[in-house]
């Protein structure tokens, strides 16, 4: 089988644009982790669940484009992440894992049996076009939404970075993630601080998830999916280490857009899921260390 | 008026009560000691002051107001500052940004700068590393590093737990010096020891903890020619 050099390059800046998707919505579930040492399992429902928000609004709004849709779902994820932060996580916070999965778990449900209930099962599209960018005399067409989607995810990503590294309150949650005890005692608010921390692993799993609602169809089932490519990332770019995740999400990305061109589709989960307990066997901190 | 005051406190882990009705008051200003064998509560005693402990029964009174049940945050907003056993650092940060990090109580921002100086004039080791992650310091950098992060808080009352455990003489030596310094700018300070016969050598007075409860106090010169203390905490 002989590829045409174009069709190569063309999987693979699409499998580098969408990378960097997967791996924001990554860099919530990591963030979580990485603070609290929770694995939130409601991840996937919030993602199809900012979908729908994304899909609704653009709808009731009687917008050309989702992005101002988009924008206001992310916001509204912050607090609905610390709501749930401080209904379902908080009070088994210091509990084992097993209480802590199981409460982010019965949130999943929850979630599921809702959407379930008031959206049905059926597949959705977000309708609108931005054209497509063409190169090499039109051998290589990208839609536009699919770039514009990719900077979002790099630009949130920076955003992140200075938040935890350039302000007060990312400090905070740096200090909370590294000894939550001696937070306390330097005078941190350290469950405001835990509650903000969820709010915006959720926050991220909500942008993300908004961003692929502009690029795929999909249903309430597919959050499933994307959370199962976070685990994937997270585990790649370093569980805790949420600047990780953005390459981890390249990771990803490529394998998304190689197998392909030389295997069915359905390969590449196989292969991603090889490569997941493969890097737990060998190096579990992850490719770009995560904490130990 | 004492500055901290703790009146028939008890606490423990789950089942298991440790405390069982302590008494203890600072004076302002004064270096007091707080020494007893392993086991004897010490460490649970300042936690339980803190509120990482909570409190089963008795009252914690700092300047006059009842702090027993505020988290321990809030404590070290109002001046109230513990440096833990173990150090308990930020090792993941540089030795600058723990500094920071004990600057966070709104009182103490104010006089970061000042508080910056004075540190490092008292450890001018973590000047030479301020760039440095704490987590690949040495022992006694560790510690040096601990007292200042309190220190950044513009404590009124600051409890230190086992500061000289592991460390060189040498050093030890130094840090005791450098808590006389501390009573100089005014500052209230709980020393938890091990080491016995320096804490009673360089501070006001003293508490022995036995069993939960405190055994014996008084100005340290006497209680340092106290048969008991002499007897069962100095080996003479």
């Amino acid at each position: 089988m002989a590829l045409e050099w174009t069709s190569v390059l063309s999987f693979l800046i699409d499998g580098l644009m969408l990378g960097f998707v997967f791996g924001v919505a990554a860099m919530g579930l990591t963030l979580i982790w990485g603070v609290m040492d929770v694995i939130n399992l409601a991840h996937g429902p919030i993602i199809a669940l900012s979908m729908f928000g994304v899909y609704l609004l653009m709808g009731a709004l009687g917008l050309g484009n989702p992005y101002p849709a988009l924008l206001l779902v992310t916001l509204l994820a912050l607090p609905v992440g610390m709501g749930i932060y401080y209904i379902a996580v908080h009070r088994v916070i210091d509990a084992p894992h097993l209480s802590s999965l199981l409460a982010t778990y019965s949130v999943n449900m929850m979630l599921m049996g809702v959407m379930n209930a008031v959206f049905g099962g059926a597949p959705r599209n977000i309708e609108f076009s931005l054209g497509s960018i063409k190169l090499f005399g039109g051998a290589i067409t990208i839609p536009t939404a699919r770039v514009v989607a990719a900077l979002a995810a790099v630009l949130i990503a920076a955003a992140l970075y200075a938040f935890l590294y350039r302000t007060r309150l990312g400090r905070y949650i740096r200090a909370v993630t590294d000894n939550r005890d001696a937070a306390e005692l330097v005078g941190v608010p350290s469950t405001t601080i835990l509650a903000l921390s969820f709010g915006l692993g959720v926050l991220l799993a909500a942008f993300a998830g908004g961003l692929i609602a502009t690029i795929f169809p999909f249903t309430i089932f597919d959050g499933g999916r994307y959370e199962l490519k976070s685990f994937v990332i997270g585990v790649l770019g370093g569980l805790g280490n949420p600047i990780g995740s953005l390459f981890g999400g390249l990771v990803l990305g490529l394998i998304e857009g190689i197998v392909p061109m030389f295997l069915e589709t359905s390969w590449t989960p196989v292969i991603e899921f090889a490569l997941f307990v493969l890097i737990l066997l060998v190096r579990p901190t992850g490719l770009f260390g995560g904490k130990s | 008026m004492a500055i901290l005051e703790v009146r028939n406190l008890e606490s423990g882990y789950g089942e298991v009560q440790i405390l069982w009705g302590v008494d203890l008051s600072l004076e302002p200003g004064r270096l007091t000691a707080l020494v007893g064998a392993n086991g004897a509560g010490k460490t649970t005693l300042l936690r339980t002051i803190m509120g990482l402990v909570r409190p089963w029964k008795g009252q914690v009174l700092f300047e006059g107001q009842d702090v027993s049940h505020l988290p321990p945050h809030k404590k070290a907003d109002l001046g109230l500052v513990l440096v833990p056993e173990g150090r308990q650092l930020f090792t993941s940060m540089t030795v600058l940004e723990n500094l920071e990090m004990g600057a966070t109580p709104p009182r103490a921002r104010p006089h970061f700068k000042r508080n910056l100086e004075l540190v490092f004039e008292m450890f001018p080791r973590l000047k030479e590393r301020q760039n440095q992650k704490a987590g690949t310091m040495s022992g006694g950098e560790r510690q040096m590093l601990a007292v200042a992060r309190g220190l950044m808080a513009a404590p009124k009352v600051l409890m230190i737990d086992e500061m000289s455990l592991g460390l060189a003489p040498v050093l030890v030596l130094q840090l005791f010096e450098s808590l006389s310094k501390l009573r100089e700018v005014g500052i209230t300070t709980l020393l938890v020891e091990q080491n016995v016969h320096m804490a009673l050598a360089v501070t006001d007075y003293a508490y022995v903890l036995a069993h939960g409860k405190v055994e014996l106090q008084g100005p340290a010169s006497e209680l340092a020619q106290d048969p008991h203390v002499q007897k069962a905490y100095l080996g003479l």
